[in-house]
């Protein structure tokens, strides 16, 4: 057989995903951070993304697109407020963020650091994560809100515990420790995770494909030269102020985009498919509508959903293209326009 | 009929190339090359020089196995020495929770575009990566070579694991070979402790893999033919799975060839194992490369195509400029700097930086071209010319092309 399914059949990749989805999951996932202090940090950073930065209080977390004059995304990021003057910056494309920092810092009182050395970071994800966490963790997590995080202890170490995640769990965790302190922290969530029925999520595909996209998440390659508007990340830009890319958003916003993110599933009985997908480089297979010519999209991510046991992805599609319930053939295969969520 | 305009070559081509006047190579009788066809150009060039020094290295090692072996030895030792002194993670998307030799794969998938070897990244995770080439200009070469590439990459990838936290070994393998005759290239790397498979020598990193039913194998109808930096529905630019992003503003100088960075290594290397000594592996080099060149333009069309490749026009007989213009066409293509003391009918006199020539810091390369282009004088001009090095400043290889005669030639 070629072509056979790299996700359907992989016992391995399923056990990793549901082990999130219905115990509880732990994987190292640490991102780059940038630090940002100084009286102007909060301004600085405020005017760099369109989301607001000014009202995250300290110890609370916002989610943010970075743009460039053009109100194209070339960065999503999470944005942590340490302390009053300081703000972590959690990223994967640190070289250019900080060249683009560099660029506007000059009539700000900031400085920046790249951290990222200091810091290993796991990722506790799942139903039971706050049960694992509650364990390990001196004096629990109960109070710790969505978002929010603060300083603790872990079997002996100083740590920062953030509520948060990449799975679209209700409950997730993400432990920053010392390098140094890494294999300690990760043999007690080892033993801990796996009595309470849980694995360590070893896969790239799991942890930053198959599990971020059942939730309708993004991996930033799915976001490349799009806009907000174009991938339904429009909902909390603060319109208030002025930011990088906020004149070419207006013109976006006034005249609609011309594209936009859609779910879809595979429904074909053939499932040994031979679709491409922008997730592994290059363009994405070409999407057309039966009968016609015209180009209509092309395919940003296919996995699987292992929650609904369905190929699953997303199409950048024109606008108005292709219509929920819609079916389609990709590459001669049949599949459906969906919804870009598969945990609902 | 329709509307739709074909893929046109990016108008930002060249800008790292520092071109003058436009981002086109220049030959003598200025006749314009594009910088897509420029950089075709030398690949292809320097493919034919390497696949000459690839039959040098086999007449100093007869033995296939014993070959191949300190072939994918030299390549893996190097390439993770260079990978773990020259760390460049960002550059290719390599995240800090990426664990193992499997982002390996991300080099491996940025190296090929560059290099003009077109195709696609078929899988990408911690157990298993599949990249399928459609085009590889190499694959004239030998097939040692494609275990060395395979091996050189095993040897980033295993200096890339280092930098993080322990993490899943990958076995790279090259389960397709262009250069073996099969329609692509194709390494499928392999956990083995989900893929299990006995243990083998560096060299016999070939196929099958053990994840044979996943192969994602492109049809004919499917494939491409370049780059994504050269093409349309890529926005012209390379872009991996982690949003690495490069277009060919300055390709050019990422250029290497597979005598710079496999076959020159692996003679040296046999001549410190002591195959041969180093008198007599330079004896080899010249005797295959004369020969490679001379037979370059041993049929005279190929001599007529070669003059209106050029733009020469008929007032230029047979006289040394016509190899001239062509190894100007090779330089500027390699962004290799050089100057013209003399363009006539009688000599051409270039001094060439021999840095620029020495691809990938490969100091025998120089050479290689010279004793290439002795070969070509032969047959595209005429046996009474010759093309030899005389009075080189420090660091310049300067060449003259002119008459000579010599009882022992």
């Amino acid at each position: 057989m070629m072509n056979k399914n790299i996700f359907k059949y992989d016992e391995w990749k399923r056990s990793e995903h549901m082990a999130v989805r219905q115990k509880v999951g732990y994987y190292l996932f640490t991102h780059q951070l940038m630090e940002v202090t100084g009286p102007d940090a909060c301004r600085f950073l405020d005017y760099m993304f369109p989301n607001n930065i000014s009202s995250l209080k300290p110890n609370r977390d916002r989610y943010t697109t970075m743009l460039n004059d053009q109100g194209e995304i070339i960065d999503d990021v999470v944005i942590m407020r340490m302390d009053e003057e300081k703000y972590w910056v959690s990223t994967l494309y640190l070289e250019k963020t900080d060249d683009w920092f560099y660029e506007h810092s000059e009539d700000y009182d900031i400085d920046t650091s790249d951290i990222t050395d200091e810091w290993d970071m796991f990722s506790v994800q799942g139903p039971e994560s706050k049960e694992i966490m509650n364990r390990i963790t001196e004096g629990g997590v109960e109070e710790l809100r969505f978002f929010a995080n603060r300083t603790a202890v872990i079997g002996g170490h100083d740590v920062i515990i953030n509520r948060g995640g990449f799975t679209g769990e209700k409950f997730g965790y993400e432990i920053y420790c010392n390098p140094d302190d890494s294999d300690d922290i990760q043999a007690l969530l080892d033993a801990e995770v796996k009595a309470a029925g849980g694995k360590e999520v070893t896969e790239f595909q799991v942890f930053a494909w198959t599990l971020p996209t059942e939730a309708g998440f993004y991996y930033m390659r799915d976001l490349g030269h799009t806009n907000p508007f174009e991938v339904g990340l429009e909902k909390n830009i603060n319109w208030d102020k002025e930011f990088i890319g906020k004149e070419a958003l207006l013109k976006i916003r006034e005249n609609g985009p011309e594209r936009e993110m859609v779910g879809f599933e595979v429904c074909d009985e053939n499932e040994d498919f031979y679709i491409r997908a922008k997730q592994y480089g290059g363009p994405g297979e070409p999407v057309f509508i039966e009968g016609e010519e015209e180009e209509v999209g092309r395919v940003s991510k296919l996995v699987y959903s292992y929650v609904k046991n369905v190929n699953n992805g997303y199409i950048l599609a024109k606008k108005g293209k292709l219509k929920i319930g819609d079916h389609i053939r990709i590459h001669g295969t049949e599949c459906v326009i969906t919804e870009k969520n598969w945990l609902s | 009929m329709t509307k739709k305009i074909d893929e046109r070559i990016p108008s930002n081509s060249g800008d790292g190339a520092a071109f003058t006047k436009y981002n086109a190579v220049q030959s003598p009788w200025n006749r314009l090359y594009s910088y897509q066809e420029a950089l075709h150009y030398a690949s292809r060039f320097e493919a034919v020089l390497s696949a000459a020094v690839a039959q040098a290295y086999r007449i100093i090692i007869p033995d296939y196995e014993t070959r191949a072996s300190e072939m994918c030895k030299e390549a893996y030792q190097r390439l993770f020495y260079t990978g773990t002194a020259y760390p460049a993670d960002d550059s290719f998307g390599i995240h800090p929770f990426m664990c193992g030799s499997y982002p390996g794969a991300l080099i491996g998938d940025k190296g090929d575009d560059a290099l003009l070897m077109c195709g696609r990244c078929q899988d990408f995770g911690t157990y298993r990566c599949e990249k399928e080439l459609d085009v590889c200009d190499w694959d004239i070469c030998c097939s040692e070579l494609c275990r060395a590439t395979t091996m050189s990459l095993q040897g980033q990838a295993d200096a890339t694991a280092t930098r993080h936290r322990k993490g899943k070994k990958l076995d790279y393998m090259m389960v397709e070979a262009k250069g073996c005759g099969d329609r692509h290239c194709r390494i499928v790397a392999e956990n083995r402790e989900k893929y299990p498979a006995p243990d083998h020598e560096l060299w016999q990193s070939f196929g099958p893999a053990v994840s044979q039913d996943y192969i994602k194998y492109t049809e004919e109808e499917d494939t491409v033919e370049e780059s994504m930096m050269f093409r349309e529905e890529c926005n012209y630019r390379f872009v991996n799975g982690t949003n690495t992003e490069t277009d060919s503003s300055n390709q050019m100088i990422n250029l290497s060839t597979a005598a710079s960075l496999y076959l020159l290594p692996a003679i040296d290397n046999a001549v410190r194992l002591g195959y041969t000594d180093a008198k007599n592996a330079d004896w080899i080099k010249k005797c295959v490369l004369e020969a490679a060149g001379k037979a370059m333009f041993g049929e005279r069309y190929a001599i007529k195509a070669c003059r209106d490749y050029l733009g020469v026009p008929n007032s230029v007989g047979e006289d040394g400029r016509l190899l001239g213009g062509l190894i100007e066409i090779l330089l500027q293509s390699l962004v290799c700097s050089y100057e013209i003391e003399a363009f006539n009918k009688d000599e051409v006199i270039y001094v060439i930086d021999r840095g620029g020539l020495a691809i990938t810091g490969c100091q025998s390369l120089p050479e290689a071209h010279l004793y290439m282009w002795q070969g070509m004088v032969k047959t595209l001009v005429n046996a009474q010319w010759s093309v030899w090095e005389e009075d080189s400043p420090k660091g310049k290889l300067r060449i003259k092309i002119a008459k000579k005669i010599d009882k022992f030639m």
